[in-house]
């Protein structure tokens, strides 16, 4: 599923935002990226979609070998991905419902398809009585479900999140926990990025802990029963 | 999908109307000026075309040449490879011809006590030489022929013609040229436009996997749609004035125009009108993409 070796990434000005880097994920795990802000968790995760390439090591995901990746083969990577943003990235002249279903148009889907697997997303996410709303007319929970909705319409094998809990309440961010591990009980491996420790102790995970580009605490992966 | 890229690309073109206007009312105007310069050029030439099929060159004889002389001359000059065809005009046959242009002499002409007029080879030239430079190559072997006493010919107007016709070619071409850059940039800027304003949605079509023909596709057909239409409009536009011209200037000029028909252009012409117009709706579309749409 995901398997990084020796990975680094640097920056002018940063030449250490991540630094060798060797972790693996199995097909079906839920995983945090732990660590404070500036750690490297979403260069890391940028690194896992192909939003950046990596200085030195090697990075497969899905199959597919980032090393070696062409640009024209990008995006058949990312439609085995669902990405859910820091910051939601929800589209603010679409209801709902029309930001799911353009997300499924733009990959080419036929409209039957894209109706069906639309409507499925929002009663996951339990957004079906709020589908006609625009994205500035949803609280701040649901806009996290919308944007999470968004990730999972067209039936990603991993999902990747990115501090999706972060301006949300107690309450909201229970409902948002509780949404990622339906999601990853379906079968999709899910790696979520967070500083949260209260979220990490609540709902324990595998951990991958960073600090300063690097990894502190990497969690061997556990049997699944105890996911 | 095919309806995606056409909703989106009308999306585009509807989201900020005025400056999709203005870029349409651009290419309109470019392409109206680049057409009337093209309808006045392939007029010109047709109008040239015409007038030189009927450059004649006249060879006046001596009248003491018998018949005999004459067609020996007539088939001497016949074999000249500037000469379609020689025809010979009797003294009777001129002053004939001349009566008949000035009827209100006629009476004069007959009291004449004898025909003053000469006799005359008629020379029409190969269609190849019908122009000043085979008038000069002509008249060059035929001055100083024993029998022929004068020639007349009028080819200065054709000089004249030339350098006119060479004239309006460098305008139209470097007009047009400028025309052309300036449309292109102002598709450009539109197409820059109106990635900018979805520039949301092409960042979501990315992370979700959209290719990059997916993500540029709609505003190529943008600028296909700009180009096409501006066409239309440009075509349409110069059909009226020329029916206008036709009917408000021309039409009491023609009789001095040597009943030229004027003509608007052909089907084929306008096709070519409208694929340039395609085509460069494509590259202001690509100056663009090429550069703010990398994906």
């Amino acid at each position: 599923m995901i398997e990084m070796v020796n990975v680094s990434k640097a920056y002018e000005g940063n030449p250490h935002a991540l630094f060798e880097i060797t972790l693996k994920v199995e097909k079906g795990r839920f995983i945090y990226l732990f660590g404070p802000n500036g750690a490297g968790k979403t260069t890391l995760l940028k690194l896992l979609y192909c939003a950046e390439r990596p200085t030195a090591g090697e990075i497969r995901v899905n199959g597919f070998d980032l090393t070696e990746l062409k640009l024209r083969r990008i995006p058949h990577l990312r439609r085995t991905l669902g990405l859910v943003f820091q910051d939601l990235k929800l589209l603010s002249r679409r209801t709902a419902y029309e930001n799911l279903i353009f997300a499924l148009e733009v990959l080419g889907a036929e409209r039957g398809e894209v109706v069906k697997k639309a409507n499925r997303a929002l009663q996951l996410v339990g957004l079906e009585r709020r589908s006609n709303c625009y994205p500035s007319q949803l609280s701040a929970g649901e806009q996290q479900r919308l944007a999470i909705a968004r990730a999972i319409v067209n039936d990603p094998v991993l999902l990747l999140a990115d501090e999706p809990t972060g301006n949300l309440s107690l309450t909201a961010a229970e409902e948002i926990m509780h949404l990622f591990e339906k999601i990853n009980l379906r079968g999709t491996t899910v790696v979520l990025a967070t500083h949260n420790e209260g979220i990490t102790s609540t709902w324990p995970k595998e951990k991958f802990a960073l600090e300063q580009g690097r990894l502190v605490v990497g969690s061997l992966p556990l049997p699944l029963a105890c996911n | 999908m095919k309806g995606y890229f056409f909703r989106q690309a009308w999306q585009n073109l509807t989201q900020n109307p005025w400056l999709n206007a203005i870029t349409l009312g651009t290419i309109t105007l470019s392409f109206l000026i680049l057409g009337l310069f093209l309808v006045i050029f392939l007029n010109t030439k047709g109008l040239m075309e015409a007038w030189g099929s009927r450059i004649r060159v006249t060879a006046y004889l001596a009248g003491s040449l018998n018949q005999d002389q004459i067609t020996r001359l007539q088939e001497k000059i016949r074999r000249f490879e500037e000469v379609q065809e020689v025809s010979y005009r009797s003294q009777d046959e001129a002053l004939k011809v001349l009566e008949e242009k000035m009827p209100e002499r006629k009476e004069l002409l007959r009291g004449l006590p004898r025909n003053p007029l000469p006799a005359s080879l008629e020379i029409q030239l190969r269609g190849e030489y019908q122009n000043s430079e085979g008038v000069k190559s002509l008249v060059k072997k035929l001055r100083g022929k024993p029998g022929i006493e004068d020639l007349q010919y009028g080819s200065d107007w054709l000089d004249r013609f030339s350098a006119f016709m060479a004239l309006l070619k460098i305008l139209g071409w470097s007009l047009g040229g400028l025309l052309l850059l300036a449309t292109i940039f102002v598709i450009s800027n539109t197409i820059r436009l109106n990635i900018f304003a979805r520039r949301e949605e092409i960042e979501i079509m990315r992370w979700v996997g959209a290719t990059g023909l997916f993500i540029r596709a709609p505003f190529y057909l943008e600028g296909i749609l700009q180009g096409l239409l501006g066409a239309v409009f440009a075509l349409a536009m110069l059909f009226t004035f020329f029916q206008l011209f036709l009917s408000k200037v021309y039409e009491p000029l023609k009789g001095v125009l040597g009943n030229f028909p004027a003509q608007f252009l052909n089907s084929e012409q306008m096709a070519a009108v409208a694929l340039g117009a395609v085509i460069l709706g494509l590259l202001g579309t690509q100056v663009s993409v090429g550069r703010y749409l990398r994906v």
